[in-house]
């Protein structure tokens, strides 16, 4: 099962990452796996256009049935293997509905986030304007104190009471924020989930080794 | 169960319409709905923030379960009611995996549509460059390429045999790629994939009305 499966993943990236918390969660340890570099370009190398002609990670292999997006991958990993490890989709269609809900307000969170700190990767210099990145910046904070705002009083979790694919494709997101330098003391709910799910087998596990070894980056400290 | 719920939608935006067709796939007519106007700034309407603070449609609640995602709504309903009408999740890892795949490569194409489409609302004048105009184009037209290579040797539905998640997010976005002017001639498997599903009956009854009048622009004919 988890031998028939191949991870092509890099470091520090929370779509890599999300994967291998679902993989922990469903009990999948024992798949093969590479880590690649970004910076030397190995995404476009042959191997992982061979599994994803977009030339990205993750890339993903389980027999003959190949997965590339990662949401894809953990939704197919929950309905292929409901029945071993963490129960990822709860019961009841509020903890459902708000699991489903929060997921795809995730990528909105992870495009945001996008937006501003690959700005000059995206944007060829002609076409910069300060005035962009301040409002990117603004959108930013915004959508970052909406989701201050949806873990204020919660019970811990995304969707609810227990950890779901809600967590397992955001967390990456907002461990990344805080990566990137970001306030704690400016979003003290988020900060409270990020401190609480650190700690989280899964994710300790799979935690970028990368941000173990070196110090985060600064883009976000004054939003 | 239908009558518990509500759906806000504009009329042509292919978020609103894979709900729309979800909801008659899963033979939950009898929702209560209203139409509303993107021209007329109703999406901003103080009845649409009380359901989606976003201001955005669709904006849709089944009970007092809210779900604004068009992705989330589709995969919740099948989740919900898995047991009533068309079966939406394929039998088989391979369908399953491919399924959800390109569920979520249709998100770069939907981004790509826009980023040509809604160039000029979503960058102020200040902003805007010929070059980004171009190189927007360019990169919608090597998506569209993926999707018809994805489209190749391919059955009547994009997963397999059968109707599934898949035709009910994707179809509304090839359909707007026609209807704004996007080439048959150029795409012809991605046409012969929209000529064969547009008179399924749940994607027939719920056409957008303001597409029946006549043709729409032809904004991107040279795509």
């Amino acid at each position: 099962m988890a031998k028939d499966m191949t991870l092509l993943w890099g470091s520090g990236s929370p779509p890599c990452w999300r994967v291998q918390i679902a993989l922990e969660e469903k009990n999948l340890q024992g798949y093969n796996q590479k880590l690649l570099s970004f910076e030397k370009g190995e995404h476009k190398s042959k191997e992982v256009l061979e599994i994803n002609p977009r030339g990205q990670f993750p890339a993903f292999k389980h027999k003959n049935t190949i997965v590339n997006e990662s949401c894809a991958i953990c939704f197919y990993l929950e309905n292929q293997f409901k029945s071993q490890g963490n129960q990822l989709i709860p019961e009841g269609a509020a903890e459902v509905g708000l699991m489903y809900q929060r997921i795809f307000e995730g990528q909105i969170l992870g495009q945001k986030i996008a937006d501003v700190v690959r700005y000059t990767k995206k944007v060829p210099e002609a076409e910069r304007h300060d005035s962009a990145v301040k409002r990117n910046r603004e959108a930013l904070k915004q959508e970052i104190q909406t989701w201050d705002g949806y873990l204020k009083g919660s019970d811990g979790y995304l969707s609810g009471k227990s950890f779901s694919l809600a967590d397992v494709i955001v967390y990456p997101v907002v461990a990344f924020f805080f990566r990137l330098g970001a306030n704690e003391s400016h979003y003290p709910n988020l900060a409270a989930y990020y401190n609480k799910l650190k700690v989280r087998p899964s994710i300790k596990k799979t935690w970028p080794q990368y941000w173990l070894e070196a110090p985060g980056q600064e883009q976000l400290k004054d939003l | 169960m239908a009558k518990d719920m509500t759906l806000l939608w504009g009329s042509g935006s292919p978020p609103c319409w894979r709900v729309q067709i979800a909801l008659e796939e899963k033979n939950l007519q009898g929702y209560n709905q209203k139409l509303l106007s993107f021209e007329k700034g109703e999406h901003k309407s103080k009845e649409v923030l009380e359901i989606n603070p976003r201001g955005q449609l669709p904006a849709f609640k089944h009970g007092k379960i809210i779900l604004n995602e068009s992705y989330a709504a589709c995969l919740y309903l099948e989740n919900q009611f898995k047991s009533q009408g068309t079966q939406l999740i394929p039998e088989g890892a391979a369908e399953v995996g491919l399924m959800y795949q390109l569920i979520f490569e249709a998100q770069p194409l939907a981004q790509k549509i826009g980023e040509v489409l809604y160039y000029n609302w979503k960058v102020p004048e200040g902003e805007r460059h010929d070059s980004a105009v171009q190189r927007n184009k360019e990169a919608l037209k090597e998506e569209m390429k993926i999707w018809e290579g994805h489209l190749q040797g391919c059955g009547d539905f994009l997963v397999g045999k059968s109707f599934s998640l898949a035709d009910v997010i994707i179809f509304p976005v090839f359909a707007y790629f026609i209807r704004n002017g996007g080439s048959e001639e150029r795409y012809p498997n991605v046409a012969a994939y929209y000529k064969k599903l547009r008179d399924r009956p749940s994607i027939k009854k719920t056409w957008p009305p303001t597409w029946i009048d006549g043709p729409g622009m032809g904004t991107l004919k040279d795509i």
